[in-house]
């Protein structure tokens, strides 16, 4: 019994651990989407003139994944289903700072608003932004990522053998 | 589409309390009472339905008007950069908006328009049959005459057009007819029928689409709105020289003054249109005045 105690708060540290260090990832993973996405919509916008839904149902799987259905909500703007509001947009992602998500909700509110070399330059400030915050995402995730993990693991060791 | 454009509150005051199919147009200004065109009478649109009432009237907003193009624009205003120069935005469905703002000029060219301040949504409507009344005085036996439909804005000429393709259709004339529709008005996509021989061209100047479309879709027919510039002119000449005949229309309120327009003296004096058919707004819209031959002799 005491064993199986001591296995599962061993456990319990790796996955706190885990879970710090996939936040990292996420975040860094997140904002790298986002760059690319910037890239895409110069792209369209500058050369097919594509519309905004069209772009956002033509990214990949993979992609999409990476944003964390923010695309989801914002095509429901697009949709008249709902207003363009911050809580909305960012429902179910949490691992953004305020400062952060005004920004990225800045950005999709001037999303479609412009001629085209206004909102091409305006992609571009933003894609600047995001450039940034992706390297320091990076950076975090380089960081503290992995050591997340070996902290979850020597706290959970050191767990085991403290109450041993 | 109208849903899909408009603010939920004033969608459901039109939908609920206005019938939507005598709607012609609807005019937002900045500030000022909406108005809607309802066949020859101007009318404010109040929050219990259309009212004489100015102090009952539902003022629009500039926010609103943008917010309204945004929309217009399938939230993308850089992709209707072209028409907004022109002026006008036009939705699927062929929802017309005719927009007031600021037009930014940038070394002597038209590089978009801001500010907006003002809008005519125009409502196509679907007027079946509206074109019988001339149909047999457009057609001889080898095809169909040079017709140019002559109306002021708004009394009917692109029903006319439509109603003329979907006609010759239903008629089993299997003409193939182009419709260069360069603004997008012609065509109404779920919403209108035009029949089973017709090709489109949209968003295309008529000189481009004229040339374009003969050489690759060989039409018997082509169909399009709004002569007008010099560049028009030269494309219809094209046409006829190619062998295509021409359904038109331009906009004038009577023969005299059509007669008197720049760019028309040749084709005039060359007899080039056959037939002329005019329409005005004096019994709402799509009233036929009257049907004019080569020589403007009146025929009907």
């Amino acid at each position: 019994m005491k064993y199986l105690f001591l296995a599962i708060m061993a456990g319990i540290c790796i996955y706190i651990g885990f879970m710090f260090s996939r936040k990292y990832k996420t975040r860094a993973d997140f904002f790298q989407a986002l760059v690319l996405l910037c890239q895409k919509f110069d792209v369209e916008i500058n050369y097919s003139r594509e519309r905004l839904k069209n772009i956002f149902n033509g990214l990949d799987e993979k992609q999409k994944s990476k944003l964390h259905g923010i695309d989801n909500n914002f095509i429901s703007f697009i949709n008249k289903e709902t207003p363009l509001e911050r809580d909305f947009l960012f429902k179910n992602i949490k691992f953004l700072k305020e400062e952060e998500k005004d920004v990225i909700f800045m950005f999709f509110k001037s999303l479609g608003r412009s001629d085209v070399d206004s909102q091409s330059k305006e992609i571009k400030n933003f894609q600047a932004r995001f450039e940034t915050l992706s390297s320091s995402a990076a950076v975090e995730n380089k960081k503290f990522g992995s050591l997340s993990i070996k902290l979850g693991i020597i706290s959970g060791l050191v767990i085991v053998v403290l109450l041993i | 589409m109208l849903e899909k454009i408009l603010p939920t509150d004033i969608y459901d005051i039109l939908k609920n309390k206005v019938n939507l199919k005598s709607i012609n147009e609807i005019r937002l200004r900045a500030d000022k009472p909406i108005v809607l065109a309802i066949g020859s009478q101007k009318i404010f649109l109040g929050t219990y339905g259309v009212t004489g009432n100015l102090k009952e009237a539902v003022t629009a907003s500039k926010i609103m008007i943008e917010d309204i193009i945004f929309r217009a624009s399938e939230c993308s205003i850089y992709s209707v950069n072209e028409q907004l120069k022109r002026g006008y935005l036009v939705t699927k469905g062929g929802i017309r908006l005719g927009i007031g703002g600021d037009l930014i000029e940038e070394a002597g060219k038209v590089k978009t328009m801001t500010n907006f301040t003002s809008l005519n949504i125009r409502l196509p409507h679907e007027v079946k049959n509206c074109s019988l009344s001339a149909f047999n005085y457009l057609l001889y036996d080898k095809g169909i005459y040079n017709t140019l439909v002559i109306s002021p804005p708004g009394a009917g000429k692109t029903t006319f057009l439509r109603d003329f393709v979907y006609q010759l259709s239903e008629r089993n004339y299997a003409y193939n007819v182009l419709i260069l529709d360069e603004r997008g008005e012609l065509d109404l996509g779920d919403d209108g029928n035009i029949g089973n021989f017709a090709d489109k061209i949209c968003f295309a100047r008529k000189a481009l689409g004229f040339e374009n479309g003969i050489r690759s879709l060989s039409p018997n027919l082509i169909v399009t709105d709004e002569l007008g510039q010099k560049e028009d002119i030269d494309a219809v000449e094209y046409a006829v020289n190619s062998g295509v005949s021409i359904l038109a229309s331009v906009h004038s309120d009577s023969m005299e003054s059509f007669t008197k327009k720049p760019n028309f003296e040749k084709l005039i004096k060359e007899k080039v249109f056959k037939r002329y058919v005019l329409l005005s707004m004096r019994n709402g819209p799509g009233t036929l005045e009257g049907i004019y031959n080569e020589n403007f002799t009146r025929l009907q």
